[in-house]
């Protein structure tokens, strides 16, 4: 139909028993535009920080495959996205000005006809979430490198990940799986993301730990020079820094000479994860023993290296240990709490701390985990917490 | 991806949210397109008054503590996925809305007086 005129609106006005020195001179004649109720168009409520991020002409993602539940992601977080409906309708206008936007406007025109270009009753509200990452190890142990002259590698057969693979497919923000790639030890082969195999990282790191033993270096001088002299001819020359940066710190003296401080608890819990592979559970004196011994000249094996690790039995007869990696259990907060209390009914906080610590929120303890996933009660005058519910 | 559309020398273009208090309905069938939905006026102070056929809404200027964006369906026509797994791009902000909470105003015609 042909736009409403000047005199159409006054007289709308006039009806109206309403003054028109009392408005503005300028009125918004509104229209629905020719995409309403197409469902083209919908809403995204931002979350602090995301409107300036688009504003900085920076993207935001939507990442979910067809089973997962989508997720947007930023730069570097992550949101859960949910469906909010409200009573009320909203329409969206481009081209509406506000009071403020028409009193500054001096030359401003009689008339604006603006054209709604769309309207819902709902909209798509964010919370910030935990990055989605264990599908990222999940992918890379689908094909770990075991060395340079293992057949598998040279045939290229099993799924490689570029890093564009690993965005499209993994559920959190750039920075986020960044982070985690480096976390996980990750490195970069031929373009492709690998986890090393745990015997030929093992393999790796005896290497250079014998090396050390040999050369009498201190733990907290090791030559990355020396070491790719001595150990090229053994493996590749980028698997010898690899896992000298995954196993120790990075620095340059003031010669310019590049060393590494070597970590000390993280090379220990590697020999435990080895020694303890290879049964269901030990004794925990005799595994304490052979532990120490097996580690580096120098170096001290303790308990608490092996948190999110081991668990300690100490109810059983002699004591035992057994494998628990935190990394193989559920990523979903019931599910993780399912499984714990699945392999053991009643835990304390020290114990299911390192189990649980991950499932933090920003700003979250696991204190209010526990209330809200556990029951606590009192057993030899400790607490303990174990299942909310019946475990099948 | 939702990329952001830059409108010419500034930014993402900024638009304006209405909310009405129940549901828009067409008074006669044919769906919405091209039809008329009243009028808006602002006051002097600065109130939004929306003549919508014959009532009057008075309601006030929101800044949204949450802004939202508008997101418009890549790929039309195509018969893609629904919902967040359908590709979109950002088109506008929305950082106001005009809220009509209250309860519309009917207008009342003059009574023709009999002769």
């Amino acid at each position: 139909g042909a736009m409403r005129s000047r005199a159409e609106v006054d007289a709308t006005l006039q009806t109206a028993k309403l003054n028109p020195a009392e408005f503005l001179p300028t009125v918004h004649c509104l229209s629905f535009g020719p995409q309403v109720g197409t469902g083209e168009c919908c809403l995204l409520q931002l979350e602090p920080g995301l409107c300036a991020e688009l504003e900085a002409g920076r993207s935001l993602v939507i990442r979910g495959e067809k089973n997962e539940q989508a997720v947007l992601c930023s730069k570097d977080k992550t949101y859960d996205m949910k469906i909010a409906d409200t009573s009320n309708m909203l329409l969206f206008i481009p081209g509406c000005k506000t009071p403020e936007q028409l009193n500054a406007d001096q030359a401003s025109c009689n008339i604006i006809h603006s054209q709604i270009a769309g309207f819902s009753n709902n909209y798509w509200e964010l919370r910030r979430c935990r990055p989605k990452l264990k599908k990222l190890r999940k992918l890379l142990m689908e094909n770990p490198y075991e060395g340079p002259d293992t057949l598998k590698d040279q045939t290229l057969t099993f799924p490689n990940y570029t890093t564009e693979d690993l965005l499209s497919l993994i559920q959190a923000s750039e920075e986020e799986i960044m982070h985690q790639l480096q976390v996980i030890d990750a490195c970069k082969i031929e373009g492709y993301w690998r986890i090393l195999e745990f015997d030929y990282e093992m393999k790796l790191l005896n290497h250079v730990t014998q090396l050390i033993d040999s050369e009498s270096w201190s733990l907290s001088k090791v030559p990355l020079c020396t070491c790719l002299e001595e150990l090229g001819s053994l493996e590749p020359k980028e698997m010898i820094e690899h896992i000298l940066l995954s196993y120790g710190r990075k620095y340059t003296d003031d010669a310019g000479e590049v060393y590494f401080e070597m970590h000390e608890d993280k090379i220990c819990r590697a020999i435990a994860q080895m020694l303890l592979q290879n049964a269901v559970k030990f004794n925990l004196s005799e595994f304490q023993e052979v532990w120490q011994q097996s580690v580096p000249e120098g170096m001290t094996t303790r308990l608490d290296q092996l948190k999110g690790l081991a668990l300690v039995d100490k109810s059983s007869r002699p004591e035992t240990i057994f494998l628990l990696k935190v990394e193989d259990l559920p990523e979903d907060n019931q599910e993780r709490f399912n499984s714990l209390f699945s392999i053991r009914e009643k835990w304390t906080e020290a114990d299911i701390t390192p189990y649980i610590q991950d499932l933090c929120a920003e700003k979250q303890t696991v204190g209010v985990l526990l209330t809200k996933y556990a029951r606590s009660s009192m057993q030899n005058g400790v607490k303990v917490y174990n299942s909310r519910r019946p475990i099948s | 991806r939702l990329s952001p559309r830059s409108a010419g020398a500034g930014g993402l273009a900024q638009w304006v949210l209405v909310e009405l208090q129940g549901e828009v309905e067409p008074r006669q069938s044919g769906g919405l397109a091209g039809r008329l939905l009243g009028d808006l006026h602002y006051s002097h102070e600065g109130i939004p008054v929306l003549i919508v056929g014959h009532h009057i809404l008075y309601g006030k200027v929101v800044q949204l503590e949450k802004p939202f964006a508008v997101l418009v369906k890549q790929g039309s026509g195509e018969p893609g996925p629904a919902g967040p797994h359908a590709r979109y791009a950002v088109t506008a902000l929305i950082k106001t809305k005009l809220l009509f909470k209250t309860r519309p105003k009917p207008i009342i015609t003059n009574v023709p007086k009999k002769v």
